[in-house]
């Protein structure tokens, strides 16, 4: 399906019997993004029916469905007949988190193989990743990470071979052209370069994280006594009280 | 003895109390996790006229002990299992009246890895957005170990004979409905293309389930299909039942407890019925993948739904029939 307008397409294809992939090709990053977040909203908020949910990302949405009630072919049909251009809206959020982080060292153990990479020194690095307040593109795994366009690095960072069996909550990671946040200890793959002190992840309220898809963020970069001082504070916008 | 109903773990090794999934919580990052056999959970609760996602005990690998403070009714479904109550061996995938302080065990076969038991009322445990689905990346979750108390929300009168369990309560579940199947089926997956012939290694080949099996992922042996492009991808969402190749001699498939997000490649899906049977599997066991079509996948998936509304019907009506 073409929409000229919107310079978008769409593209469906199925993920085993209970889900399908809807991927949004376009030049305009930033459109296809709000598109996708757009059409995880209506299906989120029982567009189809009630028991379809979607995952939505940068460019893609994951939508996942009971089988008992519909099937790959119908929930594709609804989607392709939902209008990609009306109406506004897509992710939910608007806020600021200032996200306090340590890097380096210990806190970031990939930043000068990072720093190697990208062909900068680190304080140079450093201060790429805290340029400008990049939006939260979507939550991703595991538990809810928030990921955000990388900083402006030029070159996409590669994973590693082998993913770390562990890294500690708050570490912040790149990889490709994206940033993630993560909220709890997970293996991951990412280089990790940082580290914030800040409680991310609670359990005893359903909203979990205290950032949505569509927050900006705005990494600042702390000393190892600061990084004390902060541990265990939780975190939450910036014009909270 | 209090008043409040309650049933006591005497011993229980790797368990929880889980349900049908946190619907609710893809959209929010979180993975749905809840019962790896959806279709055994919702058996159990389905045999003692419980609500489909009412929260229930699964137990993987190893068996447990129970014993009820008040008069129950419980069901044992999933991997083939045979409920002793007091020594005395009951079918499982039945309806179960248990007496106040008898003591249920029940142990896991062989032949499968997970059972879940469901009491009549079911249990009053913590939940978050709705589910009380065990997170094990956020630490969400009851686990049950022994001397573990769970609340029960209702107990249930003895049902007058339980000998009469077999006879009376026709219904209608097939001899071999806990069979587990080592042909999983499953779909091309929406990356299938980058994989180009190499894909049919994964249909012709055997695999071997490894140790390393949980609710995140299993993970299986065997030879992996290579992927013919290369290029960073953007972090997007995978189903459950993905099959990945993030190595060279194994392939990972994502099970309910997955990150909702992956940059890997996925060759195949597996189907819904696939996933109960890949609950079962054991370390050892020799697996292979069987291609199939959507179209076919939710045939053989309505057939067992509409098998789990036909037992749900009938022990609803013989239970009203009878209290």
């Amino acid at each position: 399906m073409t929409d000229t307008r919107a310079a978008t397409t769409m593209s469906i294809s199925p993920c085993g019997d209970a889900a399908v992939r809807v991927a949004v090709d376009g030049d305009d990053t930033d459109r296809v993004w709000t598109a996708v977040h757009r059409l995880a909203g209506w299906l989120n908020h029982g567009g189809i029916h009630p028991t379809v949910t979607a995952v939505p990302t940068y460019d893609a949405v994951l939508v996942e469905f009971d089988p008992y009630y519909s099937t790959g072919e119908e929930i594709a049909s609804h989607i392709r007949s939902w209008d990609i251009t009306a109406g506004e809206g897509g992710a939910a959020g608007g806020g600021v988190i200032d996200v306090p982080v340590l890097f380096g060292g210990e806190a970031g153990p990939d930043l000068e193989w990072v720093a190697d990479v990208v062909g900068h020194p680190v304080p140079k690095v450093i201060d790429l990743v805290c340029a400008g307040e990049p939006l939260i593109r979507c939550l991703g795994g595991p538990a809810a990470s928030a990921m955000t366009d990388g900083p402006d690095f030029g070159v996409p960072i590669p994973r590693l071979a082998t993913p770390r069996l562990r890294v500690p909550p708050g570490a912040v990671s790149v990889a490709g052209r994206q940033t993630v946040i993560g909220p709890v200890a997970a293996p991951s793959g990412w280089r990790q370069i940082g580290r914030t002190p800040l409680d991310i992840l609670r359990t005893d309220t359903d909203a979990v994280v205290p950032y949505r898809p569509g927050d900006r963020v705005r990494f600042v970069a702390i000393d190892e006594t600061a990084y004390a001082e902060l541990l265990g504070t939780p975190m939450r916008y910036r014009h909270d009280d | 003895m209090t008043d409040r109903p309650e049933l006591h773990v005497d011993s229980a090794t790797v368990c929880v109390v889980t349900d049908l999934g946190r619907l609710a919580g893809p959209a929010r990052g979180l993975a749905v996790n809840g019962a790896l056999d959806q279709f055994a959970a919702r058996a159990a609760n389905a045999l003692v006229g419980n609500a489909p996602a009412d929260p229930l005990i699964e137990a993987t690998g190893f068996g447990v002990t129970l014993r009820p403070s008040h008069d129950v009714l419980m069901s044992v479904t999933g991997a083939p299992a045979e409920p002793a109550v007091d020594g005395r061996a009951y079918p499982a995938w039945a309806p179960l009246s248990v007496r106040a302080g008898e003591t249920v065990r029940i142990g896991v076969s062989e032949a499968g890895l997970r059972v879940y038991v469901a009491v009549h009322g079911s249990f009053d445990v913590p939940r978050l957005m709705g589910s009380c689905a065990p997170d094990s990346m956020i630490g969400f979750g009851t686990q049950v170990t022994s001397g573990t108390v769970l609340p029960l929300l209702r107990s249930h009168p003895p049902l007058v004979n339980r000998r009469f369990g077999a006879t009376v309560f026709d219904f209608g579940i097939p001899r071999d409905v806990g069979r587990v199947s080592s042909v999983l089926d499953v779909i091309d997956g929406p990356d299938a293309a980058e994989f180009g012939t190499g894909l049919q290694r994964l249909y012709d080949s055997p695999y071997t389930v490894t140790p390393r099996i949980n609710h995140v992922g299993l993970r299986v042996a065997g030879a992996v299909p290579r992927r013919s492009v290369t290029g960073e991808v953007l972090s997007r969402g995978v189903p459950i039942g993905a099959i990945e190749a993030p190595t060279g001699d194994e392939l990972l498939i994502l099970m309910r407890g997955r990150g909702i997000t992956a940059g890997y490649p996925v060759l195949a899906v597996l189907t819904s019925r696939a996933l109960d049977h890949a609950a079962q599997l054991r370390p050892g066991q020799t697996i292979r993948f069987h291609r199939t079509t959507a179209s076919a996948a939710t045939a053989a998936y309505l057939e067992r739904r509409r098998l789990l509304d036909r037992i749900a019907l009938r022990a609803r009506t013989a239970f009203a029939a009878l209290v």
